[in-house]
């Protein structure tokens, strides 16, 4: 007995020595010692829960969210009511903006109503969702729990600063206060003044890396790139290195590969593997885009926007980290777009004309609301303007969102800033976009432009989506739901109830195709085609009527579903190739060349593309076309420079630059001495 | 460039007199897909070479061992030392490390078979272009002095199935292979139009690629990407003819013009003289060198022409 009982004092004495170890060495930032000694406690003692919540807060703290997330998983299963493990699980949760970081909090809060950890996670939950009477009664629950309660302090001053009140009594005069204030103004988009918390932050506590490296991200998203690395080298050089940390430092690294193009408005920046090419169709779009703004919102930006173009996804994802609920094609900052550039992307699958309006878009609407517009207002914004530069952009309506409007799923205008946010569903983004969108068409259509302008001035002063619905639209938000609903439902009741039906169809008139019963696809695919027309996906009804005509030798029907094909937004580069070729076989080049054209919007990085386009519009007429196209050929290496060239003093000729022409036709024999038509045409030019 | 311009006129004069033969074998699919693909490809190259003067053309689509050998046999039999041998293959291949085979109806044929049966053709100027998955891993056996070796892959460990012969197939009938315009396309340019368009391809299904075509024709060196004086492979491929697309060289029969022919044969090599030298040209100089010969070319062809 008395042996029994040393072993056990040892034991104890033992175990309570080494997890004061492990937290002193966690604390002195000596976190591979750290982490050693959790996991020989672990080992150690295999039922006790808490040393594994303890080691997963290290794990989490340290960038590892999944090991951590095991750990509190593998805690629950020694201990079912564990707080700690149920708290580190809700900060996993809330830093991947997951919905189920609220359901966590709660669960711990319900383990130990004392955890004061989780009562003010659960009110920065809330502000996160722009809910700010709930944040308040959060906040307000754990200041009672503990009066000096800083996170608690910093969510009730953050939204006094959020509506622009600078002297709050709740100013918690923390570092981590001022870090959280920061987080919450950056998710608001509101960068700049994001910032200046972080700096407020780092100022208190220098070596809070984490507020340190949340600075350096954000002044990189500005274009500060000067300073963000100096700050993120930083944090590197102390071993912070969280994946923001070494991804953007990776990124600023490779902007030598970069080539930047100014004008007075615009900054635009290429990668050098496809600068030459994309320069010009970029360029002149940007300014087709800002011109067209400056009229419509009746506002002059005051100094050039910055658009940079990734071909790399993963560089351009860095700029989104730690961002919820941002379109996965472009993202702004203030007066910095970034985008995936069109090589990126699978041919078909991305318009990055439709991706640059709907970008530029926020940077207008962002700066003539100071940032303070919510979420669902400039996305739904963007969105409209995507439809409004040309009814072909824009994306269709998809079977996730067939899906919400059937499940009833759609949020209530007041709350839509949720399912950007914090979606409870895994397509709840997208269905948000699309939402947003169409409640801002509606807008436009019941109640035109102004209303949304003046929406965007209200906004400005920082007037809730609530407030000014009711001012603007003269309905209260309910009322505008309910009418908004009933439209949108007029618009997509034939193919929201007959979507199973179209399903069915599909498959059938799939089958009808591969078995060559032509009559019976026409017959089929005519009516799925008018129940589900927005399907341009592969598989689609507009191809399976086009093939099923050519095979009854029908070209012109062909042409004819086709052309409703691009008219509904069709992306297939090989099937808008299909339809130009056909125009050019029946004689109608200029129709051709535009549905050619469109492709420079898809899928510019082809040859063939260019070539063929610079051909028919040489032969229209249209010479500075095709000098465009021709150009675009010679900037991605072609198979065959010296006809390449030739093409293009074909083209110069046309258009009386004949020194231009000789300039081409001289690369051409170079490439080619023999090529007997450009001899030809030096020895014209020459005489 | 000056050498490589003389060794193409004495090519191209030799094989006006010769008679290229062409061996292309398409092998198993294995599913209909590529037993589709594959025969259609070995079709499109007949059809295409038939039409071409000075060939002899043999096709085996699901050909067998038997019939290679049998089929190469016949090329031993006919050939004559200045004349000229391809042999194209399509289809899958296999690579264990030690041997390449492609697989064909029955027992599969391996590198050193066919390189044994290569031997034995007298025709000096042999090209062989594998085109099927893990083909990298035949060059060391087939290359030899004289003989020009494209592969689909650069190892034998690429083993995932090709795209390499769509685009060859495309080069023998695309006068954009033509990149020096004298109506002749040769294999180094058959070579570059299909990598560049494989790579291509890749590109623009956003997909890594899985193939790398390699070249080789020195007959002791390693294989490579890009042919270039530099790594000196390509020499015998630029100057190996295989296909002509237009009357190359018709005005070479007329006595009357041989001095402007030698005129042009003279412009010609000074033009790849100054472009061999043009690094160490000022620009702008350069460029005026460059502009007088080629007028003048462009001149003396324009009398030819008459």
């Amino acid at each position: 007995m008395r042996l029994c009982l040393a072993v056990l004092c040892a034991s104890a004495v033992l175990s309570g020595q080494t997890l004061e170890q492990a937290e002193s060495l966690w604390k002195q930032h000596s976190y591979s010692e750290a982490n050693g000694t959790f996991r020989a406690l672990v080992d150690a003692h295999p039922r006790n829960p808490q040393y594994r919540v303890r080691w997963g807060r290290l794990l989490l703290e340290r960038f590892n969210k999944p090991d951590a997330m095991q750990l509190f998983q593998e805690a629950l299963k020694i201990d079912a009511n564990n707080a700690g493990a149920y708290m580190g699980m809700a900060l996993v949760a809330a830093e991947g903006f997951e919905n189920q970081a609220v359901e966590f909090a709660h669960k711990a809060l319900a383990a130990d109503p004392h955890l004061l950890e989780a009562q003010e996670l659960l009110a920065r939950l809330a502000l996160e969702d722009n809910d700010t009477a709930k944040a308040i009664e959060e906040a307000d629950r754990a200041i009672a729990m503990s009066p000096s309660a800083v996170q608690a302090k910093a969510i009730r001053a953050t939204i006094d600063w959020l509506n622009d009140e600078a002297d709050t009594k709740w100013d918690p005069h923390v570092a981590e206060g001022y870090e959280t204030a920061g987080r919450i103004f950056v998710l608001n988009r509101r960068y700049e003044e994001g910032i200046q918390f972080y700096r407020k932050a780092i100022e208190l506590e220098p070596d809070l890396w984490s507020a340190r490296a949340e600075l350096g991200v954000n002044l990189m998203r500005l274009g500060e790139e000067g300073e963000a690395r100096t700050q993120l080298e930083m944090c590197y050089g102390a071993g912070y290195k969280d994946a923001a940390t070494v991804n953007s430092l990776r990124l600023m690294d490779s902007y030598k590969n970069f080539i930047t193009y100014k004008t007075q408005t615009t900054i635009l920046r290429l990668h050098k593997k496809e600068a030459e090419l994309l320069h010009p169709y970029f360029e002149t779009e940007m300014q087709r885009a800002l011109a067209t703004y400056e009229k419509k919102y009746g506002f002059k930006l005051d100094h050039p926007v910055q658009v940079e173009v990734y071909p790399d996804h993963e560089d351009f994802a860095v700029r989104t980290l730690g961002i919820p609920g941002l379109g996965a094609l472009g993202v702004t900052f203030g007066y910095v777009v970034a985008m995936d550039s069109p090589s990126g992307r699978k041919p078909g699958t991305f318009h990055w004309g439709s991706t640059l309006w709907h970008e530029l878009s926020h940077v207008y609407v962002l700066t003539m609301t100071h940032h303070r517009v919510p979420r669902w207002f400039t996305e739904g914004l963007a969105v409209h303007e995507e439809t409004a530069v040309s009814p072909e952009w824009g994306d269709r309506l998809d079977p996730h969102v067939i899906a919400a409007i059937k499940d009833k799923k759609l949020l209530p205008v007041a709350e839509l800033d949720r399912g950007f946010v914090r979606p409870t569903y895994p397509t709840q983004v997208v269905v948000s976009y699309f939402q947003a969108g169409k409640i801002c068409d509606y807008i436009n259509r019941e109640w035109g432009w102004p209303k949304l302008l003046a929406m965007i001035h209200d906004f400005a002063t920082s007037e809730s989506t609530p407030d000014v619905i009711t001012k603007e639209l003269g309905l209260k938000p309910e009322e505008f739901d309910k009418r908004f609903l009933a439209a949108l439902d007029a618009e997509t009741k034939k193919t929201v109830d007959g979507f199973d039906e179209w399903r069915t169809l599909l498959k059938k008139v799939a089958e009808e195709a591969k078995a060559g019963e032509h009559d019976q696809v026409i017959h089929d695919a005519t009516a799925i085609r008018d129940i589900y027309p927005d399907y341009v996906e592969a598989g689609n009804a507009y191809q399976f009527l086009a093939d099923a005509w050519l095979a009854k030798g029908d070209k012109k029907a062909a042409i004819a579903e086709l052309e409703r094909y691009t008219k509904v937004g069709g992306r297939s580069p090989d099937t808008l190739k299909q339809l130009a070729a056909l125009l050019e076989e029946s004689g109608n080049k200029k129709e051709a060349a535009t549905v050619l054209d469109r492709l420079n919007y898809i899928a510019p990085v082809d040859e063939e593309l260019h070539r063929r386009l610079g051909d028919l519009w040489l032969a229209d007429g249209n010479t500075a076309g095709a000098i465009r196209e021709y150009r675009a050929v010679l900037a991605k290496a072609p198979t065959d420079p010296a006809a390449s060239h030739f093409d293009l003093a074909k083209a110069y000729r046309t258009a009386q630059r004949p020194e231009d022409a000789k300039e081409e036709l001289l690369l051409a024999l170079e490439a080619a001495p023999g090529f007997r038509p450009a001899q030809k045409m030096l020895l014209e030019l020459t005489k | 460039m000056g050498e490589r311009t003389v060794l193409l006129l004495l090519v191209c004069a030799l094989s006006l007199h010769a008679t290229t033969f062409y061996v292309t074998v398409s092998g198993l699919g294995g599913e209909p897909d590529y037993e589709q693909r594959f025969g259609m490809w070995a079709k499109d190259i007949d059809k295409t070479l038939k039409a071409s003067p000075d060939s002899k053309v043999e096709t085996l689509v699901d050909g067998t061992r038997a019939q290679v050998r049998e089929a190469l046999e016949r090329v031993a039999k006919e050939a004559k030392p200045q004349d000229a041998v391809v042999v194209m293959l399509i289809g899958h291949g296999t690579f264990d490390g030690y041997d390449y085979k492609i697989n064909l109806a029955g027992p599969d044929l391996s590198a050193s078979e066919l390189a044994g049966m290569l031997d034995h053709v007298p025709a000096t100027r042999q090209l062989v272009v594998n085109m099927t998955s893990a083909s990298g891993g035949s060059i060391e056996f087939l290359r030899r002095p004289g003989r020009v070796v494209i592969t689909a892959t650069k190892t034998g460990s690429e083993k995932n199935a090709t795209v390499f012969a769509r685009y060859w197939v495309e080069a023998l009938r695309d006068a954009a292979a033509d990149t020096d315009k004298n109506e002749v396309i040769s294999a180094l340019e058959a070579y570059r139009y299909a990598d560049k368009k494989t790579a291509a391809y890749y590109e623009s299904q956003n997909r890594l690629a899985t193939e790398h075509a390699v070249l080789e024709d020195t007959g002791k060196g390693e294989p490579v990407r890009a042919p270039s004086p530099e790594n000196g492979e390509g020499l015998l491929a630029a100057t190996f003819p295989l296909i002509r697309l237009g009357a190359a060289a018709a005005a070479a029969k007329d006595p009357a013009k041989l001095q402007l022919l030698a005129k042009k044969d003279d412009l010609e090599q000074q033009i790849d003289k100054l472009k061999y030298e043009k690094a160490a040209i000022p620009p702008e100089e350069y460029k005026k060198q460059l502009a007088a010969l080629l007028l003048e070319l462009a001149r003396t062809q324009e009398e030819l022409d008459k």
